[in-house]
């Protein structure tokens, strides 16, 4: 089969149940700035859930944008390593320089309800192939000689964002 | 690879990824194998499944360690390599409820355009992804001090088609309960410091006064900030705003 370059993209869902110290700090803090941010709203109190003050206030969907910069630390002390999905050798192997920070729920007075994900878009990798369900992949910029690669298991939350088909 | 083939490999995923989903409900660091040993779970990491599947367990050192890391706001220096004449801003926070004295420890924020008169998205806008190292400049926030004030260093904003040179503002208490929304309007006329900087490369054609404007036509006694300064040395801002706290 012929060779392709693949972006992946893997949606990390951060919820209340987040035991994890950097997914914890990533709740905690965007729901800080989400209950800041969302009051240049009035509506809000009215409309305490996310889901409700958008759907009332179309341009409320910028909130995201407004609370994204709260995580931006935690980004960046992930030095471009994709947390969570290991290669069959149990390592961090996915490096991304661009990711997307998204309120899937949230409100005013509930903690609890607060659910946001980040999506992490990967470098370009080489596509060699499907081994069972473990993609063979490798870094760009090994194209001569032996290609040292990594298998990864195709898992939930976890997708093959872009394809090049290579020549 | 044949698409057939990629297909079927997926469906081999889509067998365990019930077990994978309730894995990864705990702990998306492990991997699973649908192989049902009787649950012995190995490591210290929280990456048990307790579940009978065994779990690939992360082996690297454990990391990278987080630390708290603030809001990329919290700054003084909002500038952001944005050019334009600098200007501090200092604004005094005082409490309309309490014979006007100082707040402390009330969050403001603050953010304006830049000198061509566009603001920055907040790093990525809508659905596009961000570089993770995006900068939203001309945005910063900061805690009053015992004084009251804030101070930030940025530039004498430029303006934009239907609004006066201005300054947003939103101030929180200690808590984060928003206290008031407002706008700083800058002073009018010759010798002021709008004058001088001659609405940057883009002139005055069309300009919007405060007069015309439709958030400071109703009078900007309160808003008005006294800016002092040149071209050359930069300017200073001042204002102060009692807000009830």
């Amino acid at each position: 089969m012929g060779k392709s370059t693949i972006k992946l993209c893997y949606r990390k869902i951060i919820d209340s149940s987040a035991t994890k110290p950097w997914d914890k700090f990533v709740l905690e803090d965007s729901y800080a700035e989400f209950r800041l941010q969302v009051q240049n709203f009035a509506q809000v109190k009215q409309y305490p859930s996310f889901a409700e003050l958008v759907h009332e206030v179309p341009e409320a969907k910028k909130i995201n944008q407004m609370v994204g910069p709260a995580i931006t630390g935690y980004i960046q002390q992930l030095n471009e390593v994709v947390p969570d999905i290991l290669n069959n050798l149990g390592r961090r192997f996915i490096k991304f320089k661009t990711y997307h920070f998204e309120i899937i729920n949230s409100h005013f007075d509930q903690r609890e309800k607060h659910q946001v994900a980040v999506s992490f878009f990967s470098e370009p990798m080489i596509w060699y192939g499907t081994i069972d369900n473990y993609l063979l992949l490798a870094p760009f910029g090994q194209e001569t000689g032996e290609v040292l690669t990594h298998m990864m298991q195709l898992q939930p939350y976890l997708s093959i964002y872009s394809i090049t088909e290579m020549a | 690879m044949e698409r057939k083939n990629f297909l079927k490999s997926l469906l081999v995923g889509s067998v365990s990824s019930s077990i994978l989903l309730q894995a990864c409900k705990k702990d998306a660091d492990v991997t699973t194998t649908s192989t049902s040993t009787s649950g012995t779970t190995t490591g210290t990491t929280t990456g048990t499944s307790g579940s009978g599947t065994c779990s690939v367990i992360q082996t690297e050192t454990d990391g990278p360690y987080p630390t708290k890391a603030p809001a990329s706001y919290v700054r003084s220096d909002i500038t952001d390599g944005r050019s334009g004449y600098k200007m501090t801003v200092s604004i005094a926070i005082t409490n309309y409820n309490d014979n006007c004295n100082a707040v402390a420890n009330a969050l403001v924020d603050i953010w304006h355009c830049d000198a061509e008169g566009n603001y920055s998205e907040y790093g990525g806008s809508g659905s596009q992804s961000t570089n993770y190292q995006s900068v939203h400049f001309l945005r910063g926030r900061q805690t009053t001090n015992s004084a009251g004030v804030v101070t930030f260093t940025s530039i004498f904003p430029g303006w934009y088609t239907g609004r006066a040179t201005h300054i947003h503002v939103h101030i929180y208490n200690a808590s984060g309960t928003s206290l008031k929304v407002t706008q700083i309007a800058f002073p009018e006329g010759s010798g002021t410091a709008l004058a001088a900087v001659g609405g940057y490369s883009k002139g005055f054609s069309g300009y919007t006064y405060n007069a015309s404007d439709n958030v400071f036509s109703d009078g900007t006694s309160l808003e008005m900030a006294s800016v002092t300064g040149n071209t050359t040395d930069g300017f200073a801002l001042s204002i102060v705003m009692a807000v009830p706290a």
